[in-house]
């Protein structure tokens, strides 16, 4: 055995022989391993950008909302084990009745009938038709209505305020958001929230307004809600959220309705509750499976510091606590926690019912999408899937992806395959070209192994070099089809290793046959070739 | 001991329902240091002998020994050990390697010796060869840009490049004019008397076999004369040059 230079050269020289040829066979190797190169980096982006959507869709978020969904529970921390079973639908009469009582209920303590009618229909975000069905008509509290003159009861006032609908009930607090920061292990944000409806319009041009989700939240929101990019300016600071500053960042598609599309609005001012807003970001979506549309509740929404909305409409209560784990495994035990701290804090005994409800990102994922009714069923039924939600999410997305990898791989192979036919092809004509060269070698002392060691050097060396040129084309077709297509692709270094010992072993396997046709020619006849 | 010895050798060809005896009974000792001219029309068989002696081909029948040792049974693979070290071939058309140095050429046998000799062993070893055969200065020239007799010196240099004991020329003058046929023949002669080097030469041209010590006629596979000869000397030739002039 020489050194792999010597076989090396000796392949080398030997290619160049037939320059035209050569570069035709390589081309097919070239392809071919550029095929793979590009499938391998297309699966691993597809697994990568599945991993993204997962936790772009919070796969380690929990939200605590103020407010009993499950009213009538007495016992336990867990709400959702109230609806462990499906619960049929009420009587309609009966739901009505409870419907008109709760208006005139209202109406006794001085609300107006239009706002009383316009909370009833905002129910807790659910239609109609679902509120009916649930048989749980929630009291609502105007104050849910900014745009409406209104007193504002406390928190403390409202506390135990348990019969409140979801979000409606003012039983959260900033001090209750700090201590889940502060007191519960294992938790990694977690960020105050005040939501409302909100008429904006650009200053100076009360024409340009726009009907939105208003958020009043802190500077770590960006950290909890993943596949946030600020194409304009940034979020909210901590100095702003500290001092209450009237400072707003838009969601893209807000900003879009407000200033046109792909305009940049930071420094531009926003008027919202008849107060100047200074605009200093927009938030946009990195993730294809969340584009920014009308009522999407992130980016058809703006962002104020909550303490600027506690100060302008003289509020202390919260609607939600948007809590995120360090660890996604962790956010069944972590939810148990909180929901203990916060009877603890909130003071409720043994035999009363949370008047908050915690709702971690599963269990929001599975009703999003569902028809009221199927995400009734489903809801009621959180208790045992909620385990296996995200797994199974992911499970059967990387089955996908696993199916489409194996078509491209498959893809990939048919070209390596006729990449090597076509280096068999040159080789076979190599050797019948040199059987003249074979022979004298053969006469000079060449055992049988010596030819064919050459021939399938040969043949490695130019699925070697058509492996490195198929890489090097692979990684520009995945970029190409990330940049022109926007699929996801990541390439690894791996990948390209892999694909050149791939190339190297299809040499092999090519250069088996032309090389032992070589090896056994007879001497004599060999020399004698023409 | 010889360093060739046949003992009965036949060779018999099957070509479809035919068999062409192409050897009928060959018996015949060389010793070292002998230049033998082995002449004969073509068909005669002696390129079948030549091939035998030079372990490209097995005999039919009979023994071929080989500086003692029995070559009849080997294996190809073992036969091209022998080729390798005991063994120099030139050869009628000089078959170099194209695009390939002189150098490189005569490299190629020590390419497949063993144990491998390193690069620079085999590159030192090919230039001393090259300069034996007054090529120093030709050593990295391709054959298309050497001339035909500097093309056979190559071949010579080669065939010489792993010290054999053996050197058998196949026609070495077939493609070469009068005056480099003689220059080359002037370079076996001198290898011989120096080295001691044993020459068998294969050719139909009896002016050329008269440079051997012994000429043997072969006819229809068999031996028919085998006589000593007094071998005919280049400042016989009348129209001998200098070889400075030759190249």
């Amino acid at each position: 055995m020489h050194s792999p230079l010597h076989y090396l050269l000796l392949g080398l020289t030997a290619l160049l022989r037939n320059r035209l040829q050569t570069a035709l066979a390589m081309l097919g190797v070239t392809v071919g391993v550029g095929a793979l190169v590009a499938s391998l980096a297309l699966g691993r982006g597809a697994q990568e950008s599945i991993k993204d959507q997962l936790l772009a869709a919070g796969a380690n978020m929990i939200v605590v909302t103020a407010g009993n969904y499950a009213t009538q529970k007495t016992q336990g921390t867990e709400p959702a084990a109230d609806h462990a079973r499906f619960t049929p639908p009420v009587d309609p009469l009966q739901f009505i009745a409870r419907l008109a009582a709760a208006r005139r209920d209202l109406l006794a303590r001085g609300y107006a009938a239009h706002n009383i009618d316009a909370a009833l229909r905002a129910g807790a975000g659910l239609p109609v038709s679902a509120v009916a069905s649930t048989g749980r008509l929630q009291r609502v509290h105007f104050e849910d209505d900014p745009m409406a003159e209104h007193d504002h009861p406390t928190a403390k006032e409202r506390l135990g305020d348990s019969m409140a609908g979801l979000g409606a009930a003012a039983t959260l607090t900033l001090d209750d958001a700090v201590a889940i920061r502060e007191q519960i292990p294992g938790v990694q944000f977690a960020a105050s929230g005040v939501h409302e409806n909100a008429r904006i319009a650009v200053d100076g041009d009360p024409t340009r307004q726009w009907f939105t989700r208003m958020h009043g939240t802190e500077s770590r929101l960006p950290d909890i809600r993943r596949g946030w990019v600020f194409p304009f300016g940034e979020f909210l600071t901590e100095r702003q959220v500290a001092d209450a500053e009237q400072v707003m960042v838009l969601g893209r598609f807000a900003a879009d309705k407000l200033f046109g599309a792909g305009a940049n609005p930071v420094g531009k001012r926003v008027i919202l509750w008849n107060q100047p807003f200074e605009v200093v970001g927009v938030v946009g979506s990195t993730s294809w499976a969340q584009q920014p549309a009308a009522g999407d509740d992130q980016f058809d929404a703006l962002y104020i510091p909550v303490t600027t909305v506690h100060r302008l409409l003289n509020l202390s209560k919260l609607n939600t606590i948007t809590v995120t784990t360090a660890s996604a495994g962790d956010t069944t035990r972590i939810a148990g926690e909180i929901t203990a701290l916060l009877r603890q804090r909130h003071g409720i005994g043994e035999a009363m019912a949370d008047d908050f409800t915690v709702r971690t990102q599963a269990q929001e994922m599975l009703g999003k999408g569902l028809s009221p009714e199927l995400a009734r069923i489903v809801g009621g039924n959180l208790a045992t899937m909620e385990q296996l939600t995200i797994e199974q999410l992911s499970t059967s997305l990387q089955r996908a992806n696993r199916t489409m990898l194996a078509l491209l791989a498959g893809v990939a192979t048919v070209s390596l395959l006729v990449g090597g036919i076509g280096v068999m092809n040159l080789l076979l004509l190599s050797v019948t070209q040199r059987t003249r060269e074979v022979g004298l070698r053969m006469a000079l002392g060449a055992r049988r192994r010596d030819i064919a060691r050459q021939f399938v050097s040969e043949a490695v060396v130019l699925c070697l070099v058509g492996g490195v040129l198929g890489a090097g084309f692979g990684v520009l077709a995945a970029n190409g089809l990330e940049e022109f297509f926007q699929w996801s692709t990541a390439v690894s270094p791996l990948s390209a290793v892999l694909a050149i010992a791939v190339a190297a072993a299809l040499g092999v396997l090519s250069g088996v046959y032309p090389a032992s046709r070589a090896a056994q020619l007879d001497p004599i006849g060999a020399l004698q070739h023409e | 001991m010889p360093v060739i010895s046949l003992q009965n050798l036949k060779k018999v060809y099957k070509l479809g329902d035919n068999t062409v005896n192409a050897l009928r009974g060959v018996s015949l000792d060389i010793e070292e240091g002998e230049f033998v001219a082995i002449t004969g029309p073509s068909g005669s068989g002696k390129s079948t002998m030549m091939h035998i002696l030079g372990c490209l081909d097995r005999p039919t029948e009979g023994h071929y020994l080989l500086n003692g040792n029995d070559v009849s049974n080997l294996s190809r693979d073992e036969l091209a050990d022998i080729r390798n070290r005991q063994i120099g071939f030139v050869f009628q058309g000089f078959n170099l390697l194209p695009r390939t140095t002189a150098a490189e050429n005569v490299e190629v046998p020590l390419l497949y010796s063993r144990p491998v000799l390193p690069a620079s062993e085999r590159r030192a070893r090919a230039l001393e060869a090259l300069r034996a055969m007054g090529l120093t200065d030709r050593a990295f020239h391709h054959p298309s840009q050497l001339s035909g007799g500097q093309q056979q010196r190559v071949a010579i240099a080669r065939a010489l490049v792993n010290r054999p004991t053996l050197i058998l020329a196949d026609e070495p003058t077939g493609n070469l004019d009068t005056a480099t046929s003689i220059e080359v023949m002037r370079l076996l002669q001198e290898l011989r008397e120096k080295q001691k080097i044993t020459i068998v030469l294969i050719t139909h041209e009896p002016d050329i076999a008269a440079y051997g010590t012994r000429i043997i006629a072969v006819r229809d596979g068999i031996i028919i004369s085998d006589k000593p000869n007094v071998p005919r000397r280049v400042s016989d030739e009348p129209e001998a040059l200098p070889l400075a002039a030759v190249g």
